[in-house]
């Protein structure tokens, strides 16, 4: 009996370690190996292929995030063309973690969504991405918004995303709690702006009536940290990074004062336990009096309470700003997404990839694919489609596109960026304890440009 | 008078029951060598290579001891190693004075008593790590905390304390946290050593006129002294190991960094640096060096005592 139990085990043993064993058939080459992609004409995508299977893991871009819209969307892509669309949804908060882990056990997903930052920067720098430069031809660049096909393409000319959406990063005020402290006053509701004069009072009215902080620079980790960038760079004209996005520039003498005024503001907290999502849920419910992380997907989303788009849980009105500003004009940080292609060494794939990203960003579906992701399309026009009035049913977007012609420098694209935005919130938590700001910045600046 | 000869059938049985016996081991010692030894020295090879994830091969190339003497100069590292320091510091004699003097004084409780104690204070630990950090991420919230709530309804402060954005309390609550969350596991186990002393040596001892802090430091303390060694390094391993609280809380800011979470920056989250796995390894072996000195100290006093 016991021998018998005792090969049972062993047999156990022999099946367990025969399961764990990696799989040495795994077709995945390392995604240092050269591409196998054939060459491709612009404007002739390969044939459809007739079936195969794609991965697709896409950050929370508007509603590309939700399982229901996106389903019915590949769905239809699969109807199609028969590829079937397997898709993973990745939050912000880790879906770096898991991609990068991915990359080094050979297992990332052919296909990806996100913004130039990351797919063009930073994967696409090292090597992990197909370059989409065969999928443009002159219409396409003709069409295709300018900055965002610049953010779009490597220095070294190859293209790493495929832009499918853009929008311009805003901030939000809650219109009740400004009127009841006369702040109002302050703001240029039609054009949404303000100047940073107005910036000032309206906190400083803001906070003589609710004697408590109405805004926040967060600062817990690079969170929504676009919003945080762009209120400094805007309250005196400063910049974040040179024009040929060489170099870090937040050490100039304007942002310095920028961060001055605002440690000097009872009214502006530096919150070193929010990031942007943080800040958001405690602008919803009322307690912060403005919000630097807002764009179009926050002033369409409902809230947690269900009380309506553009209103906070107790029901008051939020109205979207554009950064405050010396005059009045802001520069608003862009965002642009889209889908680049993990070159997995299998070129069938690869194939059926750009067959995907043709159908979502190019062609009479684009105007779904844009809807879905809530923001504004990143072209003009999409295989004959007009894309510029996609949202003329929608009076929030068309609102919304006041903010559009501010859209600024896309500096993402700096070398060392995603280092860069590290040293930005540890920056700014070393402000908020009282650190010698110029001292401070000049330190985090430096770390920028070295890393 | 010669003393009779074992059968040599019982040695031949003995000799199947050990082979049994060591067979039943397999299962665990497969998983316990490919799971903790195995990535233990691969650990340990890596750290003294430049391996990443960017470049092909597992192993990176070899750089003597290069990441060391890089971690020496790391001002993050330092930081996060004073911090970790002074979690474990804090965290070791208070968890273990606090569960003593609660055992102690609930040990002789009655049954259902004792056990109603015990759940209360085990509680924490069985519940999920994320849930107990949820709870007590919106006690600490600035805005709408209850700390703050009743500090300031007490009059105590005029504006709220950022418990976990201000680098002047965000570690002592994290280690008010891992506090709370140690002490369950020492009471369980100091109520069941004190059950288990000698109640024939106290009573000699009482006969010999000891008075109760005599009991309790030579008979009792002197009997608990292997449950205290336990008590001693799972919780001094635990603190040097602490990562879920900080990940959820604070991401390592407001002076919170510890080493474990400078291992998982370094190793995984999105920046140029990222995928040192070399780098992130000789700050894990550099953990467990400090962890097995600690440890092997503890062993020694405790033999010693």
């Amino acid at each position: 009996m016991k021998k018998l139990l005792a090969i049972l085990l062993a047999m156990t043993m022999v099946m367990a370690l025969v399961a764990c064993g990696g799989n040495n058939d795994n077709a995945n080459p390392s995604p240092q190996d050269p591409p196998e992609t054939e060459d491709q004409t612009p404007e002739a995508p390969a044939e459809p292929a007739a079936s195969g299977e794609l991965t697709l893991w896409t950050y929370p871009i508007g509603d590309w995030g939700k399982e229901e819209k996106v389903k019915a969307i590949t769905d239809a892509f699969t109807a199609d063309t028969g590829i079937s669309v397997k898709v993973e949804y990745l939050a912000y908060a880790d879906g770096d973690d898991k991609v990068n882990s991915a990359i080094t056990a050979n297992a990332a997903p052919d296909l990806i969504m996100e913004g130039p930052e990351r797919l063009v920067t930073n994967w696409g720098d090292k090597g992990y991405l197909v370059d989409l430069s065969d999928m443009f031809d002159d219409t396409d660049k003709s069409e295709i918004n300018a900055a965002a096909m610049t953010a779009c393409t490597h220095p070294n000319g190859e293209v790493y995303e495929y832009p499918l959406v853009v929008t311009a990063h805003c901030m939000a005020i809650n219109l009740n709690a400004f009127k009841e402290a006369g702040a109002d006053q302050y703001l240029d509701l039609e054009n949404h702006t303000w100047t940073t004069e107005n910036f000032i009072k309206a906190v400083d009215a803001l906070y003589a009536h609710y004697n408590a902080p109405v805004g926040a620079v967060y600062c817990k980790g690079q969170g929504g940290d676009q919003g945080t960038r762009a209120l400094v760079n805007n309250l005196y004209g400063g910049t974040f990074a040179t024009a040929s996005h060489d170099k870090y520039t937040w050490d100039d003498p304007k942002n310095i004062q920028a961060l001055e005024q605002l440690k000097g503001m009872p009214g502006i907290t530096f919150d070193a336990s929010l990031e942007g999502g943080d800040e958001i849920k405690v602008f919803y419910q009322g307690i912060l009096k403005m919000a630097f992380c807002w764009n179009i997907a926050q002033q369409l989303n409902p809230n947690q309470a269900d009380t309506g788009a553009g209103l906070t849980a107790n029901g008051e009105e939020i109205v979207f700003m554009g950064f405050p500003s010396e005059n009045g004009t802001p520069a608003l940080q862009g965002g642009i997404w889209g889908f680049g292609i993990f070159n997995n060494g299998d070129s069938a794939k690869v194939e059926n990839a750009k067959t995907f990203i043709k159908w979502m960003c190019d062609s009479e579906h684009t105007a779904e694919a844009v809807k879905t992701a809530n923001y504004f399309a990143a072209r003009s026009a999409a295989e004959g489609t007009d894309l510029t009035g996609i949202w003329t049913d929608n009076e929030i977007m068309n609102e919304y596109q006041v903010l559009m012609p501010y859209l600024g420098d896309y500096y993402q694209v700096t070398k060392g960026w995603a280092g860069a935005r590290t040293e930005w919130w540890t920056m700014l938590q070393k402000v908020g304890e009282g650190a010698d700001i110029a001292e401070t910045v000049a330190t985090y600046a430096g770390n920028a440009n070295a890393g | 008078m010669a003393r009779p000869s074992k059968p040599t059938m019982s040695r031949a049985l003995q000799r199947r029951e050990n082979i049994s016996g060591y067979l039943f081991m397999l299962p665990s010692l497969f998983f316990f060598i490919g799971f903790v030894v195995f990535p233990m020295i691969i650990c340990i090879i890596t750290s003294l290579t430049d391996a990443n994830m960017h470049d092909p091969g597992m192993f990176g190339n070899f750089i003597g001891f290069s990441n060391f003497a890089r971690l020496v100069k790391d001002v993050d590292f330092l930081e996060a190693l004073k911090n970790t320091f002074i979690i474990v510091i804090v965290s070791v004699p208070t968890v273990c004075a606090f569960s003593l003097w609660v055992s102690s004084a609930i040990y002789k409780l009655s049954g259902p008593v004792l056990s109603a104690f015990r759940c209360i204070f085990y509680l924490p630990v069985v519940t999920g790590s994320v849930a107990v950090t949820v709870v007590w991420k919106w006690m600490y919230d600035n805005y709408t905390g209850i700390f703050n709530h009743v500090l300031k309804g007490a009059g105590l402060i005029e504006q709220n304390i950022n418990w976990l954005g201000d680098s002047k309390y965000a570690l002592w609550c994290i280690i008010l946290i891992l506090f709370t969350t140690s002490v369950g596991q020492p009471i369980v186990l100091y109520v069941s050593a004190l059950g288990n002393v000698d109640q024939t040596l106290i009573e000699a001892a009482e006969v010999d006129g000891a008075n109760s802090f005599q009991i309790f430091w030579q008979v009792k303390w002197a009997q608990m002294m292997p449950t205290t060694l336990y008590i001693l390094v799972i919780t001094t391993i635990n603190s040097f190991q602490c990562f879920a609280l900080i990940q959820l809380l604070t991401k390592g800011g407001a002076g919170t960094n510890t080493v474990m979470y400078d291992i998982y920056w370094t190793a995984f989250k999105l920046t140029e640096q990222a995928g040192h796995f070399g780098y992130a390894n000789a700050m894990g072996v550099v953990l467990a060096i400090f962890i097995g000195l600690l440890s092997a100290l503890q062993f020694k006093l405790a033999k010693e005592k």
